[in-house]
């Protein structure tokens, strides 16, 4: 710490900090415009001159000027006012001065410092900016006249997101803020230039003209798409969410979001919303009222274990865990699960194995305090973008080596030094097991006394290194420095996604990364572990719930045949679309129509939903309260933002209903459910709605480790003519609920194949061609993408549309088999 | 697509041969900062750096295409259009401009029907003027590519303009 006088006033500063952040937390307030704490201090607007007494009374910045001890800064003399005023005068010599039509008034730090500073006249005169606005893309205007050259925007995509879509071109007076050859911005959308935008040159245009700032209320909630468990804030106005706003301050992410979550928000008040209960008569679904549809789903619930219910992991967990009430105590069926039953076994059973614990044994938190990050999957980023920016950041700011072990190349692959292991689909297992048994050979670890040594020992015996690399097509030599770095890294983590189109990533997989961290010890400290990514927004929290199939429940799979064989008779799909999201369409089509009774709560009228006897419209997340268990087992609270139609109720609604028409106890308020769950659950005692309001906690992880031999169950990944299908997520969808979510469809409207140069060389397949692709279960037409992240031999396809179902083509198998045809 | 990128894909070069561009990458894939020498040696090679091989570079050393713009802008000496085989660069400096260069570069600009900074269609000619040669004793100056013409006449402009337009363009 150093000790210096700010403005009179004797504080203290740590050593690195710079005047700006001394300033900043002992209360002082210096104006800033191209400053950013995420960011590297750049020092380009000045208007965070301050006079430092030691440098004679100089103007110098404070943003980019470390402190020294015994440092005397004045921060508003009357020089200091005038040189920021002509800074501001200067500013605002070619700046349209829009504010009545910029949607960023009331919000903008320009207009906020003109007006602080009373820049009511300028001494200088010069034309206005005549830049072309950027309407090329429906998420972002690039409105560049009214631009400060602050550069936030190309620094917060090169330093955090990493894409570089925005730089500075052009010199002197014609600089300006653009893209490569000048063109209309086209990038990953994540709109990070727009939060950190101090004008209007960066503006999201689902929001243009929609409501002045301060006409919104702000809300704060958490992020209804993948598992990061990002916090938003929502603005609101006449009960409306209308746009995300970003606060620097908001979460361990600082506000940072992904299209999805920026942009994703329109399904809360999409007017395809489903607004009464339906229920199938004469064939037909009919609007109806709630009083009907309870008694239709209290009369069919009545069948015990010929009852069976699939739920979305998108529900809170106080919904999850009524639901599974309901079903235990008042209905009396253990055949409930989600995400397929077979997305979450890496944490139900492989975690749960190796870790005795279904949850990750590491957090987010830890990305940036480790040494080494080990990726399974390019995927990660995709799957979870935000997460992905705290890799960049390790990766970039840190330091942080990063080795990859992927079925093709990603964005993560480009990253400084990054090593990428590019291996034949479906063999990432053998790779693992490759790496533990050099471990073990090279004597780089001593883990004989941890349980199940022993056997992982002899069943390693087939895995070295040579073969592996045969079989996995890497280098023998790259597996081994693999295995070297990670043994000489004080700390490592291992990060790998999860999810339903994810197959490959079971419990045998987790087994596999979670052998590498006990064998060499790098679990349960700082910087180390194995951390899950769980796809949906409560995935954690539904296997902490115990919301899948046990003692003896069929899983989400299995219900799904039972369905089929007659066995369950009703089935209640509780906001999940396995129409479109379970493997194998034609399968799940066959179930839900020979099932005798289908119920469904949903927000919209799913093509599963379409198939059912009786439709209950529930809440979004922004019309409930309630938590959510991020994939790091962060247990976040959010309050409604929005009140709902008064036609429709939120699951934990009717789940309370059911109990007490069934002749149940249910609680009447979800944070009564919590004490309950908190009460019940290993991980959560102590928490309540009250302490999680602020920031929510983490549930702690109890790990006692054994190393479990995991099966290395090698996919066909070759055939004459023949290409390997790898399934997953895109970077804009998450589930199949985006597809409601105006922005994600923007940008990525339908399904498509990622085809290499290579095989679209050979193919004769140029990009948007429509081609045929076909295996054994099916045909669809999919738009072609040639990349060069793909290896040949090798094509991907997203799975969350509806409109092109990867699921005709897909069974379940972490790699298909399929032809390609024009 | 908006129409504006459309356009300007269209505008695009119709071959060219990345082979050689990757000539010069090799030449300095290893080496820390080897961006301007790429660039320069890709510009010495082709005559000015084509969009497609600013993406090739930006894809092969793993730079933001954005960024490769910003530094091809940022410096008056990349050229992103196709060049003249002949670069003519009349002096308009102090010394050349009191020695009557104004008339010079009018007699160009009527003689090869080009203003300042283009090239002609048929790839033959680019006009530049430029601040100062260097060597004022001569003015008023001109350069064909590196042949230097001191003391230019009127006259002198239709006997150099003339002279060039005789010579083969392959």
């Amino acid at each position: 710490m150093v000790n210096l006088t700010i403005d009179d006033k004797q504080v203290t500063a740590p050593r690195t900090a710079t005047i700006y952040e001394a300033a900043k937390q002992n209360g002082i307030k210096i104006p800033i415009l191209c400053h950013d704490k995420k960011l590297k201090p750049f020092g380009a607007c000045r208007m965070c001159l301050v006079e430092v007494e030691q440098m004679k009374g100089r103007q110098i910045p404070a943003c980019t000027t470390p402190v020294t001890e015994g440092m005397i800064i004045r921060t508003s003399t009357p020089d200091i006012v005038k040189a920021r005023k002509m800074v501001l005068e200067l500013l605002l010599l070619n700046h349209p001065l829009d504010c009545p039509v910029c949607d960023k008034s009331g919000d903008c730090d320009l207009q906020n410092l003109t007006y602080e500073y009373k820049v009511n006249s300028n001494r200088f005169k010069d034309e206005k900016f005549n830049h072309s606005i950027d309407y090329n893309n429906p998420l972002i205007e690039r409105d560049m006249n009214r631009c400060v050259l602050c550069g936030k925007c190309a620094r917060i995509c090169d330093e955090i997101v990493s894409y570089g879509a925005l730089t500075f071109i052009d010199r002197g007076i014609e600089t300006k803020i653009g893209c490569e050859f000048d063109d209309g911005l086209n990038c990953e959308f994540c709109g990070s230039c727009i939060s950190v935008c101090p004008v209007g040159s960066l503006l999201a245009r689902p929001f243009k003209h929609k409501a002045r700032f301060w006409a919104m209320t702000k809300h704060t909630s958490v992020c209804g798409y993948c598992g990061t468990g990002c916090n938003l804030t929502l603005g609101v106005k006449d009960n409306k969410v209308l746009t995300t706003i970003y606060d620097e301050d908001q979460g361990f992410h600082k506000g940072q979001l992904c299209v999805r979550g920026r942009f994703g928000y329109q399904f809360i008040n999409s007017a395809q919303r489903l607004t009464k209960p339906l229920v199938r008569k004469n064939g037909r679904l009919t609007e109806s009222t709630w009083e009907e549809a309870f008694e239709v789903v209290v009369g069919r619930l009545k069948g015990g274990s010929a009852v069976a219910a699939l739920a979305t992991a998108r529900l809170t967990n106080e919904e999850l865990s009524l639901f599974k009430k309901l079903l235990v105590e008042n209905v009396g069926t253990k055949n409930f699960d989600h995400a397929g039953g077979y997305a979450h076994t890496a944490l139900t059973e492989g975690f749960a194995r190796s870790f005795g614990a279904s949850a990750s044994p590491a957090n987010i938190l830890d990305i940036q305090k480790s040494d080494l990050l080990l990726v399974i999957k390019t995927d990660s980023y995709e799957t979870h973008p935000v997460v992905g920016f705290e890799i960049n950041m390790a990766v970039k700011n840190k330091g942080v080596k990063l080795a990859i072990v992927s079925d093709k190349r990603g964005k993560l692959s480009k990253l400084p030094d990054a090593t990428t292991l590019v291996h034949l689909p479906g063999t990432e297992i053998a790779v693992l097991n490759a790496i533990a048994k050099i471990l073990l050979d090279e004597k780089l670890v001593d883990a004989s006394a941890v349980a199940g040594f022993a056997e992982l020992e002899k069943a390693l015996a087939g895995f070295d290194v040579e073969s592996v690399a045969a079989l996995t097509g890497l280098r023998a030599a790259d597996i081994k420095q693999l295995a070297t770095d990670y043994a000489a890294a004080e700390k490592a983590l291992i990060i790998f996604p999860i999810g339903q189109a994810y197959p490959g990533h079971n419990a045998d997989l987790a087994s596999a990364t979670a052998n590498l961290a006990i064998l060499t010890g790098k679990y349960g400290k700082e910087g180390c572990g194995v951390l899950c990514l769980s796809e949906k927004n409560n995935s954690q929290g539904a296997v902490d719930m115990g919301f899948y199939a046990q003692d003896g429940g069929l899983n989400g799979l299995a219900i799904l045949d039972a369905c089929a064989d007659g066995s369950v008779k009703t089935l209640f799909v509780a906001g999940e679309n396995p129409l479109t999201s379970y493997p194998d369409r034609s399968k799940v089509k066959a179930a839900l129509e020979a099932v005798e009774f289908l119920i469904v709560s949903e927000l919209f009228l799913t093509e599963t939903a379409a198939m059912a006897d009786v439709v209950l419209p529930v809440c979004s997340f922004a019309e409930k309260d309630g938590t959510f268990t991020s994939t790091d087992r962060r247990v976040q609270y959010f309050k409604a933002a929005i009140r709902k139609n008064v036609q429709i109720k939120s699951d934990f609604e009717i789940f309370s209903e059911l109990i007490k028409r069934l002749g149940g106890q249910a609680p009447s308020s979800p944070s009564l459910q919590f004490s309950d769950i908190a009460a019940k659950t290993s991980g959560y005692a102590g928490l309540s709605h009250v302490s999680l309001r602020k920031d929510g906690a983490f549930a702690s992880v109890e790990i006692s480790p054994a190393l479990v031999v995991p099966q290395a169950v090698t996919a066909v990944c070759a055939e004459q003519g023949k290409l390997a299908l790898v399934t997953g997520s895109t970077l804009y969808h998450n589930g199949t609920l985006s597809q409601y979510g105006e922005g994600p469809m923007h940008v990525c409207p339908e399904g498509y194949i990622e085809v290499s140069r290579t095989d679209a060389a050979a193919y004769k397949i140029a990009e948007n061609d429509l081609v045929t692709v076909s295996s054994t279960t099916g045909t669809i037409q999919l738009k072609a993408k040639v990349t060069p992240r793909m290896p040949a031999g090798v094509v991907f396809s997203p799975y969350h549309f509806s409109e092109t179902p990867i699921n005709t083509i897909w069974s379940g198998a972490p790699v298909t088999l399929v032809t390609l045809a024009k | 697509m908006s129409d504006a990128v459309a356009q300007k894909a269209e505008e695009q070069e119709p071959v060219i041969d990345l082979s050689i561009a990757d000539t010069v990458i090799d030449k300095y894939i290893n080496i820390p900062g080897n961006l301007m020498p790429v660039l320069q040696g890709v510009q010495d090679e082709y005559g000015y750096i084509p969009r497609v091989v600013a993406d090739h570079i930006a894809e092969r050393l793993n730079v933001y295409p954005s960024q490769i713009y910003g530094v091809l802008t940022f410096y008056s000496q990349f050229h992103l259009k196709p060049r003249g085989k002949f670069i003519i660069r009349v002096c308009v400096g102090t010394a050349c401009h009191v020695q009557g260069a104004t008339r010079i570069v009018d007699t160009f600009f009527d003689k090869l029907h080009i203003g300042h900074a283009e090239t002609s269609p048929d790839l033959r000619y680019t006009f530049e003027k430029v601040a100062c040669l260097g060597a004022c004793g001569m003015a008023p100056l001109a350069m064909v590519n590196d042949s230097t013409y001191g003391a230019m006449t009127v006259q002198k402009v239709e006997e150099i303009v003339a002279d060039y337009n005789q010579r083969p363009l392959k």
